[in-house]
């Protein structure tokens, strides 16, 4: 039910919520970024519309909800294990068209892949998801590509305009709160093109992943793994054990994100590492993106949402990647027949 | 929560330890879930970490761990067993399922610990010589010191063909010598066209082995590999295991080599 | 018939160059940031009055040689508009630049470009202008904006080097280890790790930010507050160059702006009215006081950030040329 209100109504419907949710919206904080006086938008708890930045794409997606970058999973003492706690509160999350595709991907591998994990889905299911609609492609965006630049998966869209704040609600609850507001028809605004296309080759043969195309890659990336951080469809994490200082029998184990573009997520014992050359990881990555992730799943594991290309500090565009992939895939294609 | 947490380790007894090497002794835990050979478990201990390791024997109501001291978890391992528990999650993994080997010709060829995963097989056709056409089991060992199972060769060799070598001999040692894939020509497979191959142990030794298996004559989708990688979560959530589409946790270690030879990291 | 007073000539920004009647005029650009329209007006004093040359001085200045004495009046007239657009504090407006004791206040690029830069060097160093300019006593100040130093403070009277206070938020850290592999190849090594969490070795860190700029998640952040290494009394020349040695460390930009303000009283107190052209070296002046006397003058009412060090007392080397 669309719906035309105040944004102090829905501020008030916010204070009602936060008994039950702590509501996560990208946020601006300023001066945080890698540079002096560079800001990051990414995600915090907010109270108030007014601290969500509608305005810019978030640096850093909202997979942090869902997935900290930092989970203990249980504690233990000599003999004894403890499930961490579930957050008491269930969560809000603000987020745009391609997001909410990215949120199928992480459902797929944490629901589905090999069974349920515990900690994603406590969480998932105490979680209601808000669009952020769209009005203008962002730099570097090409969801339009991907197909994910519109989502009907939300509980409720929210735009607002000027005075008035918009909503579409697809949630009971919302719906009571707003049962006085004028009712109005709010369609979620979507984008239907971007500056930036990629055109994805099906399947890359085998025969290409050691082409001299990677090795370009294997020159530039520093293997930072911020490609890999920023991206709301990448959900690999390493387990770390800690024991406690002032009582080493007590301790946690925990989980924190990990990136295959980063050194030893291949290591094994004695130090033999399965992809070494940084070009090879790019492959991995690329690979896993926009070939792999589609025969095990059915779609593509990319949104398009373009945060690693606004990220990179080399300057290495996937989005571009993807495209020469494409053409040399077709020109391989070529010679070989 | 209605679902159990994956993630939580259980505890269980180590009933006996067997030390075949300096580094390298079997725990028998007790466990009395369903499991196959090539099915492996997260040994986990608390402060330290978790390893995968093979299941390289099942028996009744236990199961045992070939556990070669390399790092931070097996070095704890070895050092504190005297605690006389272990923490366990899983069995994960497909494991090998002897069905697809009963009736057939058998051809094992193991490196080293490569061995513990496919242990079980040998056991079983060991006590049931008669399931299958025929079972030789080719080894190969670094030298007489890094021999794993000493007692069970003795039992192995008299029920199945037993082939064992050594890279580097020491002078009380007068068996064969020389890497496994010497031995491959030697060898009488009477139906090519049907005999199984089962290949496990390090990277190269694998890829060598099953290419002079080819050229004797194997078929392809007779092979069978066990493939080790980096793993962290053991049921398809970490990534690290992830090769294109496949999740080594899941869908391996255990793969017929059409499948396997596809996978490059 | 040229009839000069050479020292209203210095103090006007005009030198007394080798060449007979020829003078040259200095163009101070505090901060070395300006815009880009105040070329043609520097250009045009050149190609009227100067040798249509300009020299880019080490300060950061131009320097339009080749000008006529008489010609002094008509150069002023051309540069008020370039000292009025640049801020330039001036005591008599149209009579151009009013002082040239205290040099032009330098500044790397900073934070405007420099990836490094933990602040921003140009306005820091047009708001010292404010608090110093004009002045007749010889004090060198530069800004820059990291330890790299590249505007190399440590070759002046006062060097100011940004510093940021990293803070660490570890739930945002996965242990990637960037930040502990960028401080030991880049800086000082004081990161290491403990149960898969960064710690920072305070007593070494010398806030240059690399951690904060190799950290993929935000884990590690910057300061809201800027923190300076004060560095104090370096120097070229023919006696006895040296390199300026730490004074503050973890100073806040208003005790620095304090403390150098503290300088010309001591100065000014202690200062040998006797000296050539009774011009005296601050660094000589508190040779001959001692450092104790000189910290004195200089701390007084200055308050102090609880994380600022002091050092003391200061010791400088170099080479002694004078025999001392
Ligand atoms: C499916 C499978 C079956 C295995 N079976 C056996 C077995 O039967 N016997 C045996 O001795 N070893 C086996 N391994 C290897 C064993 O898991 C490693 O030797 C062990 O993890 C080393 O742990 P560590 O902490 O002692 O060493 P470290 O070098 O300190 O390990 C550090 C980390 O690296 C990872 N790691 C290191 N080596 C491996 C590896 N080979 N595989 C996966 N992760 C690794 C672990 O996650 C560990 O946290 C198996 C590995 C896999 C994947
Ligand atoms: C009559 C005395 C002096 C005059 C008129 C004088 C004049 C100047 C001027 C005008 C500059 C600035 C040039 C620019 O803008 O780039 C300068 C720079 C300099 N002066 Fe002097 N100076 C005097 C004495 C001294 C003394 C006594 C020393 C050292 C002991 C000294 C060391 C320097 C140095 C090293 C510079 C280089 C600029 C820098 O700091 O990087 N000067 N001088
Ligand atoms: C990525 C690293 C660096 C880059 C890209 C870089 C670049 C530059 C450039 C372009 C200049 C010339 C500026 C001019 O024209 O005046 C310069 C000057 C300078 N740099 Fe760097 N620099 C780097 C690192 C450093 C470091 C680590 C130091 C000191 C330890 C340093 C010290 C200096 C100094 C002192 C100067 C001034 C030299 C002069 O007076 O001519 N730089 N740098
Ligand atoms: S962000 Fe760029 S440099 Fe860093 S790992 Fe990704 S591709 Fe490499
Ligand atoms: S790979 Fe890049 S464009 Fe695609 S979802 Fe991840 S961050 Fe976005
Ligand atoms: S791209 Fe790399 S980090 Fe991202 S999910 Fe795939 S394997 Fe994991
Ligand atoms: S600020 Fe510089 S010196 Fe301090 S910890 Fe970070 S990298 Fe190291
Ligand atoms: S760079 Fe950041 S994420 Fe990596 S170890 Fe350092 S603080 Fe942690
Ligand atoms: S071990 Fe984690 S996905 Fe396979």
């Amino acid at each position: 039910m669309g719906y035309q209100t105040t944004a102090e109504k829905i501020n008030a419907i916010f204070s009602d919520l936060s008994k039950d949710y702590l509501i996560y919206a990208p946020k601006r904080f300023v001066g945080d970024g890698t540079f002096t006086y560079i800001d990051t938008i990414r995600y915090g708890e907010i109270t108030d519309l007014a601290e969500i930045e509608f305005a810019e794409k978030s640096n850093y997606s909202f997979k942090e909800v869902l997935l900290p970058i930092s989970e203990t999973l249980f504690y233990f003492t000599e003999n004894e294990m403890k499930e961490a706690d579930a957050p008491k509160k269930g969560a809000i999350v603000f987020l745009r068209s391609c997001d909410l595709h990215g949120l199928k991907r992480m459902d797929t591998i944490y629901l589905e892949n090999g069974g349920v994990d515990t900690y994603y889905k406590r969480l998932r299911d105490h979680t209601k998801f808000i669009l952020m609609g769209c009005e203008n492609s962002f730099e570097n965006c090409f969801c339009v590509s991907m197909g994910t630049q519109t989502s009907e998966d939300y509980d409720a869209y929210l735009k607002v305009d000027g005075d008035n704040v918009l909503v579409d609600s697809r949630w009971d609850y919302l719906d009571a709160a707003l049962a006085g507001a004028t009712q109005a028809p709010v369609i979620a605004d979507s984008v239907t093109a971007n500056d930036t296309v990629v055109t994805i080759p099906e399947t890359v043969p085998q025969t290409l992943f050691d082409d001299p195309f990677w090795e370009e890659y294997g020159n530039r990336c520093i293997a930072c793994g911020r490609c890999n951080f920023v991206c709301p469809t990448c959900t690999c994490f390493t387990m770390q054990d800690i024991f406690y200082t002032d009582n080493g029998k007590a301790g946690e184990r925990r989980r924190v994100w990990a990136s295959c573009h980063v050194d030893g997520y291949t290591d094994m014992a004695g130090g033999h590492a399965f992809r070494n050359d940084k070009g090879q990881r790019m492959r991995f990555k690329v690979l896993h993106k926009v070939n792999d992730y589609k025969r095990r799943f059915g779609t593509h594991m990319c949104i398009g949402c373009g945060r690693c290309d606004d990220v990179c500090p080399e300057y290495i565009s996937f989005a571009n990647c993807i495209n020469r992939l494409n053409t040399l895939v077709n020109d391989t294609v070529k010679e070989e027949n | 929560m209605t679902e159990l947490n994956p993630y939580i380790p259980f505890l269980s007894k180590i009933t006996e330890v067997i030390k075949h090497t300096e580094i390298e002794f079997t725990f028998r835990m007790t466990y009395s879930g369903d499991v196959k050979p090539g099915q492996f478990f997260e040994v986990s201990l608390p402060k330290f970490g978790e390893a995968p390791i093979s299941v390289s024997g099942i028996g009744d109501g236990t199961v045992d761990l070939t556990i070669r001291k390399v790092g931070k978890v097996t070095d704890e391992i070895f050092e504190n067993y005297v605690g006389d528990t272990l923490f366990l999650r899983g069995p994960y993994g497909n494991g090998f399922d002897i069905a697809n080997y009963k009736g057939k010709e058998i051809l094992l060829v193991a490196g080293g610990t490569g061995l513990s995963p496919v242990k079980g097989i040998v056991d079983y056709f060991s006590a049931h010589p008669e399931d299958c056409k025929g079972f030789t089991l080719l080894v190969g060992f670094k030298s007489p010191k890094d021999m794993l199972f000493k007692k069970d060769f003795e039992i192995w060799k008299k029920n199945i063909n037993v082939i064992m070598t050594v890279d580097y001999p020491d002078e009380h040692y007068d068996g064969n010598c020389g890497l496994v894939t010497q031995y491959i020509p030697e060898l009488m497979i009477k139906g090519l066209t049907d005999a199984v191959g089962i290949v496990v142990g390090p990277p190269i030794m694998m890829k060598c082995t099953i290419n002079d298996l080819l050229a004797k004559g194997f078929k392809e989708e007779n092979l069978w590999i066990s493939q080790e990688r980096k793993m962290c979560c053991g049921i398809g959530k970490c990534g690290h295991c992830k090769i294109d589409d496949t999740y080594i946790c899941l869908d391996g270690p255990v793969f017929n080599y059409t499948k396997g030879k596809f996978l490059k990291d | 018939m040229l009839d000069l007073n050479t020292k209203k000539i210095k103090k006007n920004a005009y030198r007394v160059t080798k060449v007979r009647g020829e003078t040259a005029s200095r163009v101070r650009v505090p901060g070395g940031l300006l815009t880009a329209e105040l070329l043609p007006l520097i250009q045009n004093i050149a190609e009227t009055f100067g040798n249509g040359r300009i020299h880019l001085t080490t300060r950061q200045g131009f320097e339009i040689p080749g000008i006529k004495y008489t010609d002094m009046d008509a150069v002023n007239a051309l540069l008020q508009p370039i000292i009025d657009k640049l801020e330039i504090n001036q005591e008599i407006p149209g009579k151009g630049y009013t002082s040239a004791g205290t040099r032009n206040i330098s500044a790397c690029i900073g934070s405007n470009t420099c990836p490094f830069a933990t602040y921003n060097t140009t306005n820091f160093a047009q708001k010292m202008e404010k608090e110093i300019f004009p002045n007749d006593l010889h004090f060198k100040v530069a800004f820059t904006g990291c330890a790299n130093d590249c505007i190399k403070t440590r070759m002046h009277d006062f060097g100011i080097i940004g510093m940021t206070e990293p803070q660490y938020e570890k739930e945002r850290c996965m242990g990637c280890q960037a930040c502990v592999k960028a401080c030991k190849k880049k800086s000082v090594d004081a990161l290491s790790v403990e149960n898969y969490r960064i710690v920072r070795n305070t007593e070494k860190c010398v806030g240059c930010g690399e951690c904060v700029i190799n950290c993929p998640t935000r884990a590690w952040t910057r300061s809201p507050v800027t923190y300076y290494r004060l560095v104090i009394m370096g120097r070229t020349g023919k006696r006895n160059p040296r390199l300026a040695e730490d004074f503050l460390v973890w100073a806040t930009e208003d005790a620095i702006i304090k403390i150098i303000k503290n300088t010309y009283g001591f100065v000014n107190n202690y200062i040998d009215r006797e000296a050539p052209g009774g011009k005296e070296h601050i660094g000589y002046i508190i040779d001959r006081t001692g450092f104790e006397e000189y910290k004195k003058w200089a701390m007084e009412g200055v308050e102090l950030d609880p994380r600022t060090i002091v050092k003391g007392p200061v010791y400088w080397s170099g080479i002694h040329y004078d025999g001392k």
